[in-house]
């Protein structure tokens, strides 16, 4: 029997669910090889049922998400977080705890008369800290490779091997320039977790972490070697919050 | 009282949904329900450096990454008075052209097409009409990959930057991208047989006002620096605010633009309405051969135009790319920026759904003190609404099945980006003192 599956996107920009419709060449390879029960970006008529694997994207950032994810979690089996929103909170994260409430009233005014269902704002967080979360594929957007490795997989029973070691080490075996000793960059490839190929270093350009922080992610060193490089305090502890508010702001 | 409504509308990019309120056969309310989930865009930019913010900004939205990217990059050098090599615009008009290429095929081939000939999706379509949804999967890959030698990935690009590129684009990569768009073009007359066949529905519902940007040259163009309606008015992009005059709704996350009290609608439909005569011969062609006969009031054929416009990008695309070649690429030194003094940057460009605008107010330091953002499918919202308003008026009393289909065709038509919309509007100001 084919696996069922199912693909979500709660609050995010659809980058995720962008990338699996981006395989061009493989999606009608995919979508033969599964029994795709919802997938409401690109097809009408779900079917909200049982399902072997619920690919899920986007932060929780309001009532509707969380009530949502607990549902899928309920009914799926495994449950795979796609992307670093879903992972880490992303980019939404940076709104913070305290910050919900004086955001909504700078951008909506103070008097909203609403809807039942609707401005119902909670801190964007990522799926592990309201569910289980079973596998976890960073990357805004995923990689397209990470992605149907993990497809394949899945298909076989089995989770995918992820790298656990930094952008750094990739960037060392393509054998770039190092940005942060030649120029003095504001790098973060020595703590995010590798899988993109180190592609921005390779352009000349400074990762920007967003793929969220590897498991050996050392903040204290970063934040040391780039303060000594003269960025000052407040650039460094901007620039390592950009993707993984939640757990940079506990580490820088 | 009896409310249609569909909860959670399929094939469009981001979560909405439509209620419509009848007494009777009277319509007592339409909304256009915007719930995907506020992110707070402009507030969190805010105290970030001009550097920062492409890559942050361009997360409002995947599918228009390339287009929220650059057109950031462009407020930055509005802001800094930098005016960028003609090497780079080229470069950067084929960024856009990519993303048009690849959000057009996907809307056309993926989105909208199932509804003209009766799918759920493109997968089962994919069953029945396999040659069309590989046609425009191949096409929707060519600008992936256009983007991707650009820009260096499809999804939120990262190798353009303020003045420049961190590195040029490979001229092997560009010579093979030219011959494929060449062939592409080829396959003209196959776009051409598919949309031509057609049955579209009058959804002739009420006078429209469209809005689109003048082409800075002769040409069509994506890129322009004043805005047009076709009440006749012109602005200069750094008046975009009495274009775009928004206000807070109840049912939407995402706010509504009205000009001069009126909706209007922006897009491929509303780029054809004011710039069509300015389309190639080949363009102008396949408008003719799949029945687009401009002005129209029919949103229906907004797809028919986003046709037109994905016909004109890959010829414009291996037309640039061969001028680039024979120019021959050169290096350029990276700009070097300094900032003494606040500043405002303001930019606008056609990206796939309509008129997009950026515009920050940066500290001496070059910080953002404040933003805004507002997106094509956020203006579109007040003329959806007038156009669901009408159709319901006109359908009063026919079976809700029909209804909801009627609807849910007209609101496709737009091709929403539902999570572009929902950001926010006002200024966001904070004081940056340390």
């Amino acid at each position: 029997m084919k696996p069922r599956v199912g693909i979500y996107g709660l609050t995010s920009c659809a980058g995720d669910q962008l990338a699996l419709l981006n395989c061009e060449e493989e999606l009608l390879a995919i979508v033969a090889a599964v029994d795709l029960r919802s997938f409401v970006m690109a097809q009408s008529n779900p079917d909200e049922t049982e399902l072997d694997v619920a690919f899920v994207e986007g932060a929780v950032a309001q009532l509707r998400d969380l009530r949502l994810l607990q549902d899928i979690r309920q009914r799926t089996k495994l449950l795979v977080a796609i992307g670093t929103c879903a992972t880490w909170g992303g980019i939404p994260a940076l709104t913070g705890e305290n910050e919900v409430a004086g955001a909504k009233r700078r951008v909506y005014g103070g008097e909203i008369k609403a809807k039942a269902g609707f401005f119902e704002n909670l801190p964007p967080s990522p799926l592990s800290r309201h569910v289980k979360v079973d596998l976890a594929v960073p990357g805004c957007p995923i990689e397209a490779e990470q992605l149907l490795q993990g497809l394949a997989s899945l298909l076989h029973g089995d989770l995918p091997r992820l790298p656990k070691f930094p952008v750094c080490a990739e960037c060392k075996m393509k054998e770039n320039t190092c940005l942060l000793v030649k120029d003095g960059a504001a790098c973060l490839g020595p703590l995010t977790v590798a899988g993109c190929g180190a592609r921005c270093p390779g352009l000349n350009r400074p990762c920007m972490g967003c793929r969220g922080p590897s498991d050996e992610a050392n903040f204290a060193a970063e934040f040391r070697r780039l303060a000594e490089l003269g960025h000052d305090e407040e650039t460094i502890r901007r620039r390592l919050r950009t993707f993984a508010a939640p757990v940079a702001a506990s580490e820088a | 009282m009896e409310r249609i409504s569909v909860a959670h509308l399929a094939r469009v990019e981001g979560h909405g949904g439509i209620e419509v309120t009848f007494s009777g056969n009277r319509v007592v309310d339409v909304n256009f329900e915007i719930f995907e989930g506020s992110r707070f865009f402009e507030p969190l930019l805010v105290g970030r450096s001009w550097d920062e913010v492409p890559g942050i900004v361009c997360r409002v939205c995947a599918i228009c990454s390339s287009g929220h990217y650059v057109t950031a990059l462009k407020a930055v050098e509005d802001a800094l008075g930098l005016e960028v090599s003609a090497q780079t615009e080229a470069l950067r008009e084929l960024l856009f052209l990519g993303q048009m290429i690849e959000s057009h095929a996907l809307h056309l081939f993926c989105l909208a097409v199932p509804d003209f000939l009766g799918y759920s999706g493109a997968i089962p379509l994919a069953a029945d009409h396999p040659h069309e949804v590989r046609l425009g999967l191949s096409l929707k890959k060519l600008g992936n990959d256009l983007q991707t030698a650009i820009g260096g990935r499809p999804i939120h690009p990262v190798n353009a930057i303020v003045g420049g590129f961190g590195r040029l684009p490979d001229r092997e990569v560009l010579r093979g991208l030219s011959r494929r768009l060449r062939e592409a073009l080829g396959q003209a007359p196959a776009v051409v047989a598919l949309f031509a066949g057609l049955k579209v529905p009058n959804h002739s519902e009420s006078p429209a006002v469209y809005v689109a940007l003048e082409p800075e040259g002769r040409d069509f163009s994506f890129f322009g620096r004043r805005i047009s309606a076709s009440t006749g008015e012109v602005f200069d992009v750094h008046d975009y605010r009495k274009v775009t005059n928004e206000a807070v709704v109840g049912h939407s996350h995402a706010k509504h633009s009205r000009l001069n009290g009126r909706p209007y609608m922006v897009g491929s439909l509303a780029r054809l309405h004011h710039w069509g005569d300015r389309l190639t011969p080949q363009a102008q062609a396949v408008a003719r051969q799949i029945g687009l006969t401009l002005p129209t009031e029919n949103i229906m054929y907004n797809n028919h135009a986003q046709a037109v416009e994905l016909i004109w990008s890959l010829e414009r695309a291996a037309d640039l790319i061969d001028g680039l070649l024979a120019a021959g690429l050169t290096e350029e030194p990276p700009v070097r920026v300094t900032w003494s003094s606040p500043r405002t940057g303001t930019a606008a460009t056609e990206v796939p759904r309509g008129t997009l605008y950026h515009s920050y107010d940066f500290d001496a330091q070059g910080r953002v003190a404040a933003a805004d953002v507002i997106t094509p499918t956020a203006q579109n919202l007040a003329n959806v609404e007038k156009d669901l308003r009408a159709a319901a008026e006109r359908l009063a009393g026919k079976p809700e099945a029909e209804l909801v289909s009627n609807f849910e065709l007209i609101v496709r038509a737009y091709d929403p980006c539902i999570s572009c919309s929902v950001h926010l509007i006002r200024l966001a100001r904070r004081n940056l003192v340390k």
